[in-house]
């Protein structure tokens, strides 16, 4: 092997494990690329199996590495895959929906946090043994609420819920899990310490007052800190709204103050602050160099930096490369035979989904006018070889990053956070025309809450705020990565499910509509819940964008008409009667026409 | 030991070199079955083969099996990422299956250890330290 002797097992373990911390994203990308070209039925029971072949490794090797939060999770996943391939039955819709949810989650929550204990990086930290099993006696005091496993909660490890009050306890429980938070709760103080030594929680949300003591909370969590030397990110939630109350709270480490009745959408902003520490997605690079031990160094530079590359040597791989790699930039070499670094930027300008992205030009070329020349078609920027390391990694970070932001600023609506009209159309558009060449299917539906307008009359807009806020994270959190949720206007949501029929479509949106519904809002001293109705319209049944928009706007129409709180999907456009308009409809969805302008 | 290490994942297989060579044994790596078969000829004087259950086109056991068959009776062990157990009873020959998990920086040495002392049943030709 080619490793110096010289070094300690401990500090190559030490190295190894960070190449494989390091790789894991890529890794669970590939696991999730292989999964999402598996088709339901007879057929893709081979690709399971190659996808459970990803998995066992993934999951044997973070065990090896002493990774056992991934290793548990990758297990989860992998069983199911074993258990489905050990039945003879085609490959279900369901089941890869599910394993989509389960690596998406996996994808998304930072399940080994870099330096991982404190002798990690000297390479002093010893393999930590199997996470021991809770005494059957904590176990028994535990109300773990199990959420539905196709539900997308984030944050892996656990948040934990300490109030004496059982019942509130349990409701709060359950409002947390409509937001995919998946909350344990214990209610006495005095099986706090084994509860976290057994699993430290992400996150816990405290009482303040108990039987113990007016401020029994902060301080029991306060000592349990000291004692374990480790700090436990908490929420506090009191009756108590006291000057003292707050500063003990504050002296325990306490992130923020709830006071009751708790908001549960409150907690919630509090919850996503402080769970989802989740490192922004890696800036993705495309290396376009004739010269392959270039863009091998290229490449590797970007590498180190923590960016994930590849590496095209040839030009006409570009386009082709750029499909399945979501390229934040592309780094091109000027000079290349046949095809040259501008000649290249034209074609990928004059591609739809290309137009930004951003390019720099690396090359010898030391020429001022023909620099300028080089940036004229369309580039970012320009590299001199040899290049700066330093250099490089400070320009693909700045242009990648501020494109992002860019990016983000365009599509997205400023209340929700999530994509716009334009935006949601466009994806549409690109989703017919994909689905059109790949003979795919996916579904556009509508979604439209019921009473909006009540809501805004009877509790104020702030309390309509808190709905349409409570909806869009429901459903960015509930839906998978690929698929594309946006705020169509108003009260109006636009989802679209990549690569899944009615059914199936139907079937998310009726979980995400019971779990909406099981919400509770507050506005002052008074509570109210809210529904919603949906509209499904699936491609190719409806082979246009236009007849997608319209068939869904219908079959919201109808699930209007039905009475609300349902799912309609869209069958064929003449049996969609528009002749009975619900009279007491609040919302009255628009008619049929196309492209609505806002 | 001269030992030859076959996982699919050359991480952890560079993983398992380093732990053994940190007892003094002497790794070498293979990324597949296919690969291993080659560095396993007769001169090549590998003692112990230590094999990653679960990898594409040959599985561990496969490489296993196709040692026997072809006669040859270096020591094995396999690593999975699952219960050893039912494999352990169902393989007779193996020197032993391990679990890939934070144990096995314990108990892999220690495993490797005893098969330098000798303990290689059905393998009375190949006495690992001469």
């Amino acid at each position: 092997m080619a490793t110096p002797p010289s070094e300690g097992f401990q500090a190559r373990k030490a190295r190894l494990r960070e190449a494989f911390r390091a790789q894991l994203p890529m890794r669970l990308a590939e696991a999730r690329e292989r999964l999402a070209t598996i088709q339901p039925g007879e057929a893709g029971r081979e690709g399971l199996a190659r996808l459970e072949l990803l998995l066992h490794t993934l999951k044997g090797s973070s065990g090896s590495f002493g990774l056992l939060g991934t290793s548990e999770a990758v297990r989860e996943v992998d069983d199911m895959v074993k258990t489905a391939l050990a039945t003879p039955d085609p490959v279900t819709p369901d089941l890869l929906m599910t394993l989509q949810a389960l690596l998406d989650r996996l994808a998304q929550t930072d399940l080994e946090p870099a330096g991982g204990g404190p002798g990690d990086r000297l390479g002093f930290e010893p393999m930590p043994a199997a996470p021991p099993k809770p005494e059957p006696g904590i176990a028994a005091a535990l109300i773990t609420l199990d959420t539905d496993p196709t539900a997308n909660p984030r944050g892996e490890r656990p948040i934990l819920l300490c109030d004496d009050d059982g019942d509130l306890a349990k409701q709060l429980c359950t409002q947390l899990a409509c937001f995919g938070y998946q909350v344990t709760a214990i209610n006495s103080l005095a099986d706090l310490p084994a509860v976290v030594a057994v699993d430290p929680p992400a996150t816990v949300i405290m009482d303040v007052m108990f039987p113990e003591g007016d401020d029994a909370g902060p301080k029991t969590l306060a000592s349990l800190v000291t004692a374990t030397g480790r700090r436990i990110p908490s929420i506090y939630i009191s009756s108590r709204d006291d000057f003292q109350a707050r500063l003990q709270a504050v002296k325990a480490g306490g992130s923020a103050y709830c006071t009751k009745p708790v908001k549960t959408t409150e907690i919630v902003e509090f919850l996503d602050a402080l769970t989802n520490r989740e490192s922004p997605l890696p800036i993705h690079v495309l290396v376009v160099d004739d010269d392959p031990e270039l863009a091998a160094l290229h490449a590797l530079i970007l590498e180190e930096a923590g960016m994930i590359t590849v590496v095209a040597t040839n030009p006409a791989q570009v386009p082709h490369l750029l499909k399945g790699f979501n390229a934040d930039l592309v780094l091109m070499d000027l000079y290349m035979p046949e095809c040259s670094g501008p000649e290249l930027a034209q074609v990928l300008r004059q591609m739809p989904g290309h137009v930004s992205l951003p390019i720099i030009y690396v090359s010898s070329e030391t020429d001022h006018e023909r620099q300028i020349k080089a940036l004229e078609v369309g580039a970012d920027g320009f590299l001199v070889k040899p290049v700066d390391p330093r250099r490089l990694i400070a320009e693909v970070t700045l242009r990648a990053e501020r494109m992002r932001i860019l990016h983000a600023l365009m599509v997205r609506d400023g209340l929700t956070g999530l994509f716009n009209h334009n935006a949601i159309m466009q994806f549409l558009e690109l989703k017919v025309a994909n689905a059109r060449r790949e003979q795919g299917t996916f579904c556009y539906a509508m979604i439209d809450v019921d009473h909006f307008k009540r809501v805004n009359d009877t509790h104020g807009h702030p309390a309509g705020d808190q709905v349409l806020m409570a909806l869009s994270r429901g459903l960015r959190l509930r839906l998978r990565e690929c698929d594309v949720v946006g705020r169509y206007g108003g009260e109006e949501f636009a989802v679209i499910l990549s690569g899944v029929g009615e059914a199936p479509a139907k079937m998310v949106l009726d979980q995400l509509r019971r779990g909406f519904a099981e919400v509770i809002f507050y506005a002052g001293e008074e509570t109210f819940t809210c529904t919603f109705s949906a509209g499904i319209a699936s491609f190719p049944r409806f082979p246009t964008p236009e007849a997608m928009l319209e068939a869904a706007d219908l079959a919201l129409y109808r699930a209007k008409g039905g009475g609300r709180d349902r799912v309609e999907i869209a069958t064929a456009v003449s049996t969609d009667s528009r002749s009975t308009p619900e009279p007491s409809a609040v919302t009255t969805p628009r008619g049929g026409q196309f492209g609505h302008g806002h | 030991m001269k030992i030859l290490i076959v996982d699919d994942d050359p991480l952890a297989g560079e993983l398992v070199g380093a732990l053994l060579e940190d007892f003094g044994h002497e790794c070498q790596l293979a990324e597949n079955g296919i690969a291993a078969l080659e560095c396993l000829g007769p001169e090549a004087g590998i003692e112990l083969v230590i094999s990653d259950l679960n990898m594409p086109l040959v599985s561990g056991l496969e490489l296993f099996q196709e040692l026997r068959e072809q006669g040859q009776e270096v020591a094995f062990i396999l690593l999975t990422g699952d219960d050893p157990e039912s494999l352990w009873a169902q393989t007779p020959g193996l020197s032993g299956v391990l679990r890939k998990d934070g144990d096995l920086e314990e108990t892999l040495p220690a495993l490797v250890a005893s098969l330098g002392g000798g303990l290689i049943s059905g393998a009375d030709e190949h006495r690992p330290f001469p």
